[in-house]
């Protein structure tokens, strides 16, 4: 899904390297404008004994941004886009990390990834993964490395900070409707008044 | 009579060294006033000293001086990194032009951090607004908070400190200090819109009053910039103070070479035409020429600085100051045996008068309020002055031997025009005087006046519009207005803030304005400080709820025992206003007026306001006053338009007065009628014409009223000398016209206002004068 925009970016930017195996990749992806499923979020934090673990449902669209549902423990609700950044909170400044990450991974503004991060990676006949190294020092400061892996489908996504935790979200019943529901509509809506 | 007294102490070459040695003087002041920066530019030195006391005077200038300094960029393009890019070559081109003492693109990091090293200890005494309601009313909502923000994706920013912060009391608190989100890029604040991505840079200039060619680098280094922006691909929005200031220079000195030009292109096209010889032109211009330049000497020496808008009025005097030469040089076709000296002694009581009234009108310009008008009064009255004194006092001697001997064409034309436009009008006089009467009572019914600041201020269309965009989309620059809070001393200013804070904020939740700024809101005094920490200790710490939350989060024994101890080793910290403020912003330390031994003041700045009349209520609020200097502005245009109407009828009635003595009151009513006939036209032409009327239109009128008096006056005392006189007062009326009319093509409103007022007063006291002293009738 979202990868195949991707990595059709990798390519055009001719990464002798990495092109000929991002392009594989790219063509098992699965291309469609809306994508849904299931998450499960584990982040470690270092001074925590224990990971927080979430679970919640994610609906991604091309232009509209994402809707990210946690539904376990605590019920709450996050609206991205490239712009935007809403929580029950109220509206939030959109962190350089998270819109980056979040925007280039769900398919928004890609010309962006391959300025900005390192990519390297391996393609076997099973899965793929990839590697992001962000080339920016600011956001270095920040995020190591990001992880990307999958089959036809995005199934892991773990960002390694340099301090030491991690956040790793497993996506899995995956499926791409031709439409948003109503409910997802009016979510969006919100996003962009 | 005393005019053979006159003649025979008059000796043309004592008078010429008198003149000789006074303009000696005044070049020897103007070598020093002209050679250091006497020439001001900015919009708000042309504002009127506030009328209100000095505090809210202190106030408004402390607000203002980070809005006459700052211009603001927006680079734009189709992805951030291009916007990046294009913001990034700005800034070295920015960098490299030397005009700003400060350019911010990245913002500073170590600003923050250093400001989040100071103020962490005090992260139990420092709660922001939410966080403080949250606790007293539900403090368990504030755990549900911070479990939604730990579990979300983005929790990694504000829970980057959660070992030491593990409420994220203090992420919250300094989340707060800046109200409105902005998101960042590589350190840039990228904004957004529709179309494109926006990268902003914020400059301050060096000098909030540039020089003027200063601005032509700042108009050229935006102009260049915008082309190189475009050329890349990408737009470049720009906007600030300082580019409003530019931009009025430029079409000021437009104006000045507009009017300066004209009108000594036609002086030269009328003097060559009537007298076909270069003496009376070239002596016009060093009549013209002196006036101007004691007029300008005497206005540096005596106001410092000059605005540059006096230069565009001053202008128009090159028109004025033409006139006293002028009656003297048409005087020569008068007579047979005309000499100088005897030309002199026939025009002077009429230049005098002519004198007289002039600069009694401009020195009622001298009574408004603003400084522009102040100053062109000065101005102009010097320079006629000089001018009259040049024609007086040298001409005499430069003339000797001066004798037309063609008569000119344009005398003719006079001549027939003199003898038959009064009769014309007098036989037609009673459907004419009902078509005037109908005309001024239509046009004076139909003019609604206006006070508003905007006369003063020149912009072009593109330059509002962008300002109105970049507002859009970067919410952050003030409103014109803000409020003064008071308090006997700090902890009664605090109250009083924190007052009016609650008042505004729902006032915000109503949508009447969109954001405010108060100190109180950042910085809680000392005995909020305290209350705070009671209020943790007894929400969260002594409840045992934190020991909860931490225990479920999974933080180790070690890391809770350390958390409660910090809590207890912190209960009698504080800190002080003056230690806080060092850590903050420029924007928020400008906030702060100071204290003096009973009285503490502050700002509170307000942005996006749509309800001026719900904030202006608040002021029952105690030690809440509201300052609004536009609305002050405009009240003070209305209360000065009703002023300068009375100066007008006062005036008129000294000068009804001075004739009525001098030549009886039927004659000095006679000669009156002509200007006033003139004013009301004025204003009625106004009217009908839709044109903007202002106090500056009341202040054009006084000199209506002294160029009006001057035609009726030459026209009374003309004897059988009317070819000439009306040759004369044709030939002034068409110079000064020209130049009042070429002002009335000024971009700025009350330059505008002046010409157009003065140009309709001029046509129709030519058209009247003839009536006065008609004799062809009897």
């Amino acid at each position: 899904m979202i990868l195949k925009a991707l990595l059709l970016f990798l390519l055009s930017f001719g990464h002798s390297y990495a092109g000929d195996m991002l392009a594989q990749i790219n063509a098992r992806l699965a291309k469609t404008v809306i994508a849904s499923g299931n998450f499960q979020q584990e982040k470690q934090l270092k001074i925590l004994r224990k990971p927080l673990i979430s679970t919640g449902v994610f609906t991604y669209h091309q232009s509209k941004g994402v809707i990210w549902k946690t539904l376990t423990p605590v019920a709450s609700l996050l609206l991205v886009n490239q712009s935007h950044l809403l929580t029950n909170q109220g509206e939030q400044a959109v962190p350089a990390t998270f819109g980056r990450v979040f925007q280039a991974m769900l398919g928004g503004d890609l010309s962006r990834l391959a300025n900005d991060f390192a990519i390297t990676g391996t393609d076997q006949e099973l899965s793929w993964q990839l590697e992001l190294k962000p080339k920016d020092e600011l956001l270095l400061k920040i995020i190591s490395t990001i992880v990307l892996s999958g089959d036809n489908e995005l199934r892991l996504l773990e960002i390694r900070e340099t301090g030491g935790n991690i956040t790793r979200i497993k996506f899995d019943q995956i499926s791409h409707p031709a439409q948003l529901t109503r409910e997802q509509e009016s979510d969006f809506e919100r996003l962009s008044p | 009579m005393n005019k053979s007294r006159i003649l025979s102490a008059y000796h043309p070459k004592a008078t010429a060294w008198l003149w000789l040695l006074g303009m000696i003087l005044i070049g020897i002041l103007g070598s020093q006033a002209l050679t250091r920066d006497w020439l001001e530019t900015g919009f708000l030195a042309l504002l009127p000293a506030t009328e209100q006391n000095p505090e809210v005077a202190r106030a408004v200038q402390q607000h203002n001086e980070l809005i006459t300094r700052k211009v603001v960029w927006l680079a734009g393009a189709n992805t951030a990194q291009a916007a990046i890019a294009h913001a990034q070559q700005l800034k070295q081109d920015i960098l490299q032009s030397g005009l700003f003492k400060s350019v911010v693109l990245e913002l500073p990091q170590q600003q923050y951090v250093k400001s989040y090293q100071q103020l962490f200890p005090y992260r139990y005494q420092l709660l922001d607004a939410p966080t403080r309601d949250t606790l007293s009313k539900n403090p368990k909502d504030l755990i549900g908070q911070n479990l939604e923000i730990l579990y979300s994706p983005i929790g990694q920013m504000q829970a980057a400190n959660l070992e030491r912060d593990p409420l994220l009391l203090f992420s919250r608190y300094f989340d707060a200090q800046n109200p409105v989100k902005l998101n960042l890029e590589q350190g840039i604040v990228m904004l957004h819109d529709q179309q494109r991505y926006w990268a902003l840079l914020i400059t301050e200039l060096n000098d909030s009053n540039l020089q003027l060619d200063k601005l032509e680098t700042l108009l050229d280094l935006v102009n260049s910039s915008q082309t190189q922006v475009q050329a890349a691909g990408g737009e470049l929005m720009v906007s600030g103070m300082p580019l409003f200031t530019a931009h009025g220079s430029q079409s000021a000195q437009q104006e000045i070479s507009t009017v300066g030009i004209g009108s000594s292109a036609g002086i030269v096209f009328l003097m060559l035409l009537t007298f076909r010889s270069p003496r009376p032109l070239l002596l016009s211009f060093l009549a013209i020429g002196s006036g101007m330049f004691a007029a300008l000497v005497v206005s540096i020496l005596f106001f410092g600085k000059i605005h540059i808008i006096t230069l565009v009025f001053g202008a128009s005097l090159i028109g004025v100051a033409d006139d006293y030469a002028l009656h003297f040089f048409c005087d020569s076709f008068g007579s047979k045996d005309w000499n100088p000296r005897r030309g002199l002694a026939f025009i002077l009581p009429g230049l005098a008068i002519g004198l007289l009234t002039n600069l009694l009108s401009y020195a009622g310009l001298g009574f408004s309020p603003f400084p522009g008008l102040q100053e062109v009064a000065l101005f102009s009255a010097i320079g006629l002055l000089a001018a009259w004194l040049t024609v007086v006092l040298l001409f005499p001697l430069l003339l000797t031997g001066f004798k037309p001997e063609h008569e000119p064409r344009i005398l003719k034309l006079a001549t027939y025009w003199q003898q038959h436009w009064p009769d014309w009008m007098f036989k037609n006089r009673l459907w004419l005087g009902l078509g005037l009467l109908i005309f001024i009572g239509g046009g004076i019914w139909q003019l609604t006046p206006q006070d508003d600041v905007r006369l003063l201020q020149s912009a072009p269309p593109e330059l509002m519009k962008t300002a109105d965009k970049i507002r859009e989309l970067f919410p952050v620059s003030q409103d014109n207005q803000f409020f003064l809070v008071s308090g006997k001393n700090q902890d009664d200013w605090h109250r009083n803030e924190q007052r009016l804070l609650e008042s505004l904020e729902s006032l915000r939740h109503q949508q009447m304005l969109k954001t405010y700024q108060g100190l109180s809101s950042y910085w809680p005094d000392e005995r909020s400080q305290q209350e705070n920490y009671r209020l943790l200790k007894q929400t969260l710490y002594d409840s045992g709820l934190l020991k909860q939350y931490m225990v479920d989060l999974g933080f180790s024994e070690d890391a809770i025992k350390a958390e409660l101890k910090q809590f207890k080793e912190s209960e009698n910290k504080s800190i002080p206003l003056p230690e806080w403020l060092a850590t903050a912003d420029e924007a928020k330390q400008s906030l702060w007026l100071g204290c003096d031994p009973d009285l503490c003041q502050s700002i509170v700045s307000l942005t996006g306001i749509t309800d001026l009349t719900a904030l202006s209520a608040l002021q029952s609020l105690p030690g809440v006053s509201l300052v609004d200097p536009v609305g002050d502005l405009s009240s003070l245009f209305e209360r000065y338009r009703v002023r300068a109407s009375a100066l007008l009828i006062g005036v008129y009635g000294l000068v009804l007065l001075g004739l009525g003595l001098k030549f009886g009151w039927r004659n000095a009513a006679t000669i009156t009628s002509v200007p006033v006939v003139a004013v009301l036209v004025s204003l009625a032409t106004m009217g009908w014409f839709d044109q903007l009327f202002s106090l500056f239109n009341l202040f054009a009128l006084l000199l209506v009223l002294g160029i009006g008096i001057d035609d009726a006056i030459f026209f009374f005392i003309a004897a059988d000398k009317r070819d000439s006189t009306s040759l004369a007062v044709t030939l002034s009326a068409l110079t000064t016209l020209l130049a009042f009319g070429l002002l009335a093509v000024s971009s700025t409103e009350i330059v505008h206002a002046f010409g157009f007022t003065v140009a309709v007063g001029i046509l129709t006291a030519l058209a009247g004068s003839p009536l006065v002293g008609r004799r062809s009738s009897y």
